[in-house]
């Protein structure tokens, strides 16, 4: 926490540490190439219900990663460490562990040599979200659970605020950092009774600074999603015309984010994109960037190896672009490690690269006016425990969650009980037939979040139904 | 005492005198090693070890929290100061004060049995142990992925709390598994052993690693995958359906376990995790599966990834039927839910993952009690079935009702005998349909402990481990899709 003092981050100071590892790390003979990491997480938040603040958290985390190689007879042999303390005996104790293990390990399949030096974006800090604290957070919360108690119904919700710090050293002289900030306030309203009259809503606001979010706007519409005091009807099973909103669409691309964009996932037959790169499998609409400098939110400018993150078309007016690499994939893909798209994660890792920062360019029709082009369909507000069935034909399954409403002739007639939906990613996303105006951020229940406006999809699958 | 403790001791000590009513110190060190062969290629080989403090506060009738990295003593004014500032601001949005049951928390120290210390084995065996598991994988062309893991834990954790205990636990937890998948004709399907996701996990040394036969079963394990791939798929219709343990396990956890969390059922999760059904007017009364239901919440019980002396309220562990002969009885809680329901002292299912978050109310081992059938009986019993085999896919709803899983493989049975294999066997259905369905369960001889080691909940979401027991059992006529 003392980190923290002067109101930022001290990445300078993540960064000159991260160096000291790696060049004490080469003071042992054996050590050929190192490349260090060093992250600090300082977070604040509180979570609250319908007794008030129910848990809250004032924490900081420090953690150091060492990769160390070891090169015999032009192989390359390799490990790492992880701990959290940069004090001399942590920093020797972790080469000694990286080596160790590397002095074991089988020789590196795809031995990719470490890259040098780049220049990236060191991002920003936001010393108002840094500083954001307890106090700050009761005030919102007040504001919440009184609003949703006037209607009759109960809060959940949880007010966030975390401040990153990353630098990255390695044996070739690369040395980047960056900072940056999160809040998020996000409100559940449940109605009075769950089976009859009043389901539940939920809204929420993600951004890079604390000021930036609209907490009025998160509880007004939580509360109109909960339609308190309708009744909720029910319709069939089957396929709908439906307007997903942003939360709803990001717990459909999440999974594209997982499985399918990453070079690992195609070089192992495993992805959609396997044999439909340059096809045009979504609707001429979808435009899909992975971009991690959105005006929305910024997050890391380099990957787990310290390279330059490149905004990464990867679906062009629904033609299917490359995957995302990092340095051995580039390798893999025919090119050199030079020209990874920088989405790697900490090496060495099982973890192929991937995209994790999925933007959905936004068309011309806001939320309203999508919703007004519906014969009959269904506005959905948000999926529940996506997972995942196929991996080629991404076919996924979930539920409804927090508002579901009947559209008829352009109008939200009626809120309805939830449904289970069974639908492939793939058939869904050729089957847009309009994109909206409104980006928004959001993520789901697994980790990710998604920059992308409401999508309006035609004969999306429905496969049961709840009571309530 | 040792200097953990005494840090522990000092934590609540700061806290009481920065003003607060109540405190509990977890000063926690995690060490862990975990080794990942892709391919033949050693892809993940890394050991870590973390430690910090974590206090927790009761001020005003509000809970605080504050956590740092390392064991700083300087540090500790600051920590409480935090903690106990933070649960006084937040008591401005009170509504309801916190209150806690009257449990009697004793002092004192617990180990996992241990009879391989996974730690004194040298990475260079632990490698080469992992080598010999991916040979009987290798040899299959369209095998286009070959896993195999391994992964060790040791918790040690140093609790105290403001009303004097003192408790030193120290928690192994061990686990390997292997997996292959297939690529043909644009299908791709995986096939593991003896569990997905990374293997099989157990509270105990590298004498459960080797229990577990991979090498074994790898050849198996790669030719199923291969077979799956030409397999036709499961058909959709109503059938009985048949559930290995490697797949009833996370139906247990799913239907049964998350359910019954008490901070879930009063709306205290419907932030992230969602609610449950499972309401409090219920208890005692509900007829929750068939008669021959029986599941046992247990803390103590051998093996049990959950399985320890007290939880991080420092309550001590215990057993206790959750649903008994069919019927909803008892709920997973801790000292501040317990009141809730009436009882006086909490089942101590309050945990945290680690130093760096507060306790909420988590699963502990769960597990459905043996019946008297065998799997060979079972099978020859059943006129239209499918056998389901290990954890592919699953999703449940919010309040733990309509659930649809997908197991890696199936097997048809057609007048009491295994016909033909298939992929993707996707059943979807409703938690007391489901358990209610239930007229066959395989005995003692058939059960064992799975465990999960990646149980997600809270906002923000924490990890916990726990395991459920269980055998093979049965459930008529459930509906299967596509």
């Amino acid at each position: 926490m003392a980190l923290t003092k002067n109101y930022g981050l001290g990445s300078e100071a993540l960064l000159d540490a991260a160096v000291e590892l790696v060049e004490r790390a080469h003071e042992r003979d054996t050590v050929f190439e190192a490349e260090a990491t060093v992250r600090l997480t300082v977070n604040s938040f509180a979570r609250f219900a319908d007794t008030g603040p129910t848990q809250s958290a004032e924490r900081a985390k420090l953690d150091v990663r060492l990769r160390i190689r070891r090169e015999a007879g032009g192989q390359l042999f390799e490990a790492a460490a992880s701990g959290q303390a940069l004090d001399e005996i942590a920093m020797d104790s972790l080469i000694d562990q990286a080596d160790s293990i590397a002095a074991i390990s089988p020789a590196v399949g795809t031995p990719i040599e470490l890259g040098g030096h780049v220049e990236v974006s060191t991002g920003t800090c936001d010393p108002a979200t840094l500083t954001h604290g307890p106090r700050e957070k009761a005030a919102a919360i007040k504001k919440a659970i009184a609003a949703v108690r006037a209607v009759g119904a109960t809060p959940a919700g949880l007010f966030d605020t975390t401040g990153s710090a990353v630098a990255i050293a390695n044996s070739k002289g690369r040395q980047v950092r960056n900072e940056s900030t999160r809040a998020s306030f996000a409100l559940t309203v449940t109605g009075p009774s769950e089976g009859g009259l009043g389901g539940s809503g939920w809204a929420e606001s993600i951004r890079s600074r604390v000021g930036d979010l609209d907490i009025d706007s998160v509880i007004e519409r939580a509360i109109a999603k909960a339609a308190i005091g309708q009744e909720r009807g029910a319709v069939e099973p089957g396929e709908y015309t439906v307007i997903l909103e942003p939360a709803a669409v990001s717990s459909l691309l999440l999974f594209a984010s997982y499985y399918g964009f990453g070079a690992k996932e195609v070089a192992e037959k495993s992805s959609f994109l396997c044999g439909r790169i340059g096809e045009k499998a979504f609707a001429d609409s979808v435009t899909i960037i992975d971009n991690w400098n959105h005006r929305l939110h910024k997050s890391c400018s380099f990957d787990g190896e310290g390279s330059p993150k490149r905004v990464t078309p990867l679906v062009t007016g629904g033609v299917l672009g490359n995957p995302v690499t990092d340095r051995t994939f580039a390798v893999k893909s025919g090119g050199v490690a030079e020209d990874s798209t920088g989405h790697a994660s900490p090496q060495p890792s099982s973890s192929g690269p991937s995209a994790s920062c999925l933007c959905v360019e936004p068309g011309e029709s806001s939320t309203a006016e999508l919703i007004a082009g519906v014969k009959r369909g269904l506005l959905v507000t948000q999926f529940h425990y996506t997972n995942m069935i196929d991996p080629r034909e991404m076919m996924l399954t979930g539920m409804t969650r927090n508002g579901l409403f009947l559209i008829e002739d352009g109008q939200i007639v009626r809120p309805l009980k939830n449904l289970r939906f069974t639908e492939s990613l793939m058939r869904a996303m050729a089957n847009v037939k309009a994109v909206g105006s409104e980006l928004d951020i959001s993520g789901a229940l697994f980790d990710g979040e998604v920059i992308t406006p409401a999508l309006c999809v035609e004969g999306f699958r429905f496969t049961s139904s709840t009571d309530f | 005492m040792t200097d953990f403790m005494k840090l522990s001791v000092a934590a609540t000590a700061a806290a009481k005198k920065a003003g607060a009513e109540y405190a509990d110190a977890r000063v926690n060190l995690l060490q862990m090693e975990s080794y990942g062969l892709h391919n033949g290629d050693l892809e993940n080989a890394s050991v870590s070890e973390e430690c910090g403090l974590g206090l927790r506060v009761l001020v005003d009738g509000t809970w605080g929290y504050a956590a740092t990295v390392g064991t700083d003593k300087s540090a500790l004014h600051e920590v409480a100061m935090r903690a106990v500032n933070a649960a006084r601001s937040l008591s401005s949005a009170r509504v309801k004060r916190v209150t806690m049951s009257e449990d009697d928390l004793t002092s004192g120290e617990y180990r996992t049995p241990v009879r391989e210390d996974p730690f004194a084995l040298s990475a260079a065996d632990k490698v080469a142990f992992l080598q010999s598991v991916d040979k009987g994988l290798q040899g299959e062309e369209s095998v286009v992925a070959r896993d195999v893991n391994l992964g060790i834990r040791r918790e040690r954790q140093w609790f105290s709390s403001s009303n004097g205990a003192e408790q030193f636990q120290e928690l192994v937890r061990t686990g390997a598994g292997v997996s292959a998948t297939a690529a043909k004709h644009g299908i791709v399907e995986r096939r593991s052993y003896p569990a997905s996701f990374g293997g099989d996990y157990r509270a105990a040394g590298f004498e459960h690693v080797r229990s577990l036969n991979l090498a074994e079963h790898a050849e198996q394990v790669r030719d199923e995958a291969v077979a799956l791939t030409s397999a036709p798929i499961c058909e959709a219709g109503e059938r009985d359906l048949l559930l290995m343990g490697n797949q009833l396990m996370l139906q247990i956890h799913e239907s049964v376990g998350h359910p019954n969390e008490l901070d879930r059922v009063f709306g205290h999760e419907v932030d992230l995790a969602g609610a449950s059904f499972a309401t409090t007017d219920k208890l005692g009364e509900f007829q929750y599966g068939s008669s021959i239901v029986n599941l046992v919440a247990d803390s103590t019980v051998e093996g049990g990834l959950d399985t320890r002396a007290w939880d991080d309220d420092g309550v001590k562990s215990g057993r206790w039927h959750v649903v008994k002969d069919g019927v909803f009885v008892g709920y997973h809680t801790s000292r501040e839910w317990a009141e809730r329901i009436g009882e006086t002292t909490s089942r101590g299912c309050n945990r945290s993952e680690g130093w760096y978050n507060p306790p909420i109310i988590r699963i502990t081992n769960l597990s459905l009690m043996p019946g008297d059938w065998t799997l060979d009986n079972m099978i020859a019993d059943t006129e239209d079935g499918v056998l389901c085999d290990t954890v592919k896919m699953w999703s449940i709803d919010q309040r733990r009702l309509n659930f649809q899983f997908t197991t890696e493989l199936g097997w048809e049975i057609k007048n009491g005998k295994k016909v033909r294999m298939v992929r993707k066997p996707t059943y979807q259905g409703n938690t007391t349909d489901f358990w209610r369905s239930c007229d066959a369960i395989c005995d003692e001889s058939h059960w064992r402990l799975w465990g999960v080691p990646n149980c997600g909940k809270g906002n923000p979401m924490q990890v916990a481990e726990m395991s459920h027991g269980c055998s093979p059992a049965r459930f008529r006529k459930q509906t299967f899709v596509v």
